[in-house]
């Protein structure tokens, strides 16, 4: 008797992966948030999402924050990346490796050690709330816009720029023209990577001791007090504001020709 | 009529030292077909950036229609090129690739149109304009890159090897079509190939370089009929190139014997006899002025390749008849088949001087000799068959890489490069490969100096 063995079967680790880790989780967040303390089904949380200012000011303050720390990472990022691939300079990858190595350093001693820094700058650091957040989600973020910047500008062909300016085009016109729409996929993919987690990431904001309040710590003060049902159904409110913003992104960017990555957010 | 572009005394260094591009001086008339023509690393393709605008020249300078241009950026000259690897802009689509210059130009909206439609015909891509570059197939990305670059009307068409990448029939095609494209515009067209045959089928006007010096500049019956020196014989067409020497009025000698030829030059001097493979007659055993034996025959379609060996020395033919091998034949030439050139050196010569008693530094390298007078400066000079090759780094006074090879029949000429740019010529029997690293021994009684005059 010969077994035959299918190349899809390859794939039953990860369909069981997916199982228990994306899609259980979800369903557990969904009958949460869809329940009460009774175990009844209610809409009450998700009435209650909309009514509250509290969180509906939290949600824009939060998309505030994000824009304008991702706003920042792009105005750092792109510069260095165009350096970084489009210059002639020495020592290119030591360079990039300096400003990827803060990634590979582990997250609490690098965030300790940026509030030692803060806290000699400032004095007392809870006196500027809004600018350590800015600066600690920069700093914590901007590999994340750096890398998929640096790997889109590299790829484009060298002699495009040069076949730019012998069309007649100017280094400005060059830069307006062909690298930038070029690496629009680039751009995309960073400003996800990094404004997503901007509007969650309170573990940042807890360990510089700062008092501002954003999505990510009004769940995890939900979570906090057991209130596990408002917390699910803030989380999913937030799961469906990512999705809409990735089909806006997606769709604003459908015809350009290079789609891979980018569908990984 | 005026030139359209003149390079003067053109030289070209990245280092500083080592330059890729020496004392160039081309003139080229509007609506010219030149291509510039060598094999790789020759300097044709740094030429042809100097001359768009990406590189600028280290010496010399370039002027278009009697203006210096050397140091104007390429957005400012009436000059566009075709890359070799196309280069489109993949986030436009054929229209707004084309187009991209006029915009620049801020050309109306509705002239751009016609434009476009236009220089689509042009290339043969009618219809084609809302199409997305990644559709397109090879040939037809190098037809847009072509219209890209024409629709500007340039002065000067610059091209890249722009047939590189295509396949040989689509490339035989293009060939024809860019020669009729240049019939039609009437634009000054500057070509860059290493391929010979497609600069002896386009060009009226070829320049032939090598290690960054113009080898010859004609038409492409005098590149091919009368090459200035044995590189060009070499690398245009298939040739037997021998040493031979002059031995009468208009008559050479070479393979063991003399042949009448159409050259004038000075009794003994050293030649390179170039005869074309075509130009080789068969004769019976006994009428030939040359006689050897078939040692090996290729059939290649329109003809047979016939290798004749006489003595040490190896003939090339072309001829429609086939033979066997094994077969004992003669040989003639006739006088117009025989291409006699002086050599340009014929013994290598360097700037040296005496580092301590027998010892003797020049061109990199020190090497034993028989001088005592130390300290001073001298000239040394080396025959071509006195250096031998090693690959062992330590056995010779001086170590390079080997940067050129020409077959002379019953020996090879090389070049060796040293790390700084000396070129050591020699003559060996074996085959050794282009960019061996080999250190060359020289024996002491074959190096010979000349104490130069101090100056008072």
């Amino acid at each position: 008797m010969r077994t035959y063995f299918q190349r899809r079967y390859l794939g039953i680790p990860y369909v069981l992966f997916m199982a228990f880790f994306v899609i259980a989780p979800v369903i557990v967040i969904l009958y949460y948030a869809f329940t009460n303390g009774e175990g009844q089904f209610t809409i009450m949380n998700l009435v209650g999402f909309f009514t509250s200012g509290n969180t509906i000011g939290t949600l824009l303050y939060s998309m505030w924050i994000a824009f304008i720390v991702t706003a920042l990472c792009l105005l750092i990022a792109y510069p260095a990346a165009c350096v970084l691939t489009l210059s002639h300079i020495k020592r290119k990858n030591a360079i990039l490796l300096l400003l990827i190595t803060p990634m590979w350093i582990n997250f609490t001693l690098r965030i300790t050690a940026l509030k030692e820094v803060l806290t000699l700058i400032e004095g007392n650091m809870a006196l500027y709330p809004f600018i350590n957040t800015v600066i600690g989600m920069t700093y914590d973020f901007l590999p994340f816009m750096i890398l998929p910047l640096y790997n889109t500008i590299s790829k484009i062909d060298a002699d495009l720029p040069e076949v730019a300016k012998d069309l007649g085009a100017t280094d400005r016109q060059v830069l307006s023209k062909i690298i930038l729409p070029l690496s629009m996929p680039g751009i995309i993919s960073g400003v996800t990577m990094v404004f997503l987690p901007a509007m969650t990431n309170y573990v940042i904001l807890d360990m510089l001791y700062n008092s501002t309040y954003i999505m990510g710590s009004l769940i995890g003060s939900y979570f906090a007090a057991y209130d596990w049902h408002n917390g699910s159904m803030i989380s999913i409110v937030l799961l469906i504001i990512i999705f809409v913003i990735t089909l806006i992104t997606d769709r604003f960017s459908a015809d350009d020709e290079d789609r891979k990555g980018r569908n990984l957010l | 009529m005026n030139n359209i572009i003149e390079l003067k005394g053109i030289g070209k260094s990245f280092d500083g030292s080592e330059y890729i591009v020496r004392d160039f001086n081309l003139t080229i008339k509007p609506g010219e077909f030149v291509t510039l023509l060598g094999p790789s690393g020759c300097g044709k393709t740094t030429t042809l950036r100097m001359i768009a605008g990406f590189e600028t020249p280290t010496e010399g300078s370039i002027f278009l229609d009697g203006k210096d241009i050397s140091r104007i950026p390429p957005y400012m000259r009436p000059v566009n090129t075709v890359f070799q690897r196309y280069a489109l802009f993949s986030h436009l689509n054929v229209y707004d690739n084309i187009a991209f210059g006029l915009k620049l130009k801020k050309m109306p909206k509705r002239d751009i149109t016609e434009k476009v439609r236009r220089v689509l015909e042009v290339v043969d891509m009618e219809g084609f304009e809302k199409r997305r570059i990644s559709t397109l197939s090879g040939g037809q990305q190098q037809r847009i890159a072509i219209a890209r670059a024409i629709v500007n009307e340039p002065e000067i068409l610059l091209l890249d090897e722009p047939l590189g990448a295509l396949d040989l029939k689509m490339r035989k095609e293009m060939q024809l079509e860019l020669k009729s494209m240049h019939e039609r515009l009437g634009i000054t067209f500057i070509y860059v190939t290493h391929d010979q045959e497609e600069a002896l089928t386009m060009s009226d006007k070829v320049v032939v370089m090598a290690n960054g010096l113009i080898q010859q500049t004609g038409t492409p019956e005098e590149i091919y009929n009368e090459p200035n020196n044995a590189f060009v014989a070499d690398f245009i067409g298939k040739s037997n190139i021998f040493n031979g020497e002059m031995t009468g009025y208009k008559e050479v000698s070479f393979c063991g014997a003399s042949f009448e030829e159409l050259d004038d030059i000075p009794l003994h001097t050293e030649v390179d006899v170039v005869v074309r493979p075509e130009d080789v007659i068969l004769v019976p055993y006994d009428e030939g002025a040359i006689k050897g034996e078939v040692t090996a025959v290729t059939f290649k379609g329109i003809h047979y390749e016939i290798t004749i060996e006489s003595g040490k020395n190896e003939i090339v033919v072309q001829r429609t008849k086939s033979a066997s091998v094994g077969d004992k034949v003669g040989i003639i030439i006739e006088p117009d088949g025989i291409h006699c050139m002086e050599r340009e050196i014929s013994v290598n010569c360097f700037d040296g001087v005496i580092t301590r008693k027998n010892r003797v530094a020049f061109a990199d390298g020190e090497f034993e000799c028989e001088c005592a007078e130390e300290g001073k400066n001298v000239k040394v000079y080396i025959r071509f068959n006195d250096i031998r090759m090693s690959d062992d780094e330590d056995a010779g006074g001086v170590c390079g890489n080997i940067n050129s090879l020409i077959y002379k029949g019953d020996h090879y000429n090389y070049t060796i490069k040293t790390k700084n740019g000396y070129e050591y010529i020699l003559n060996d029997e074996y085959l050794w490969n282009e960019n061996d690293y080999v250190s060359l021994i020289i024996p002491k009684e074959a190096i010979r100096i000349e104490l130069l005059q101090e100056e008072a």
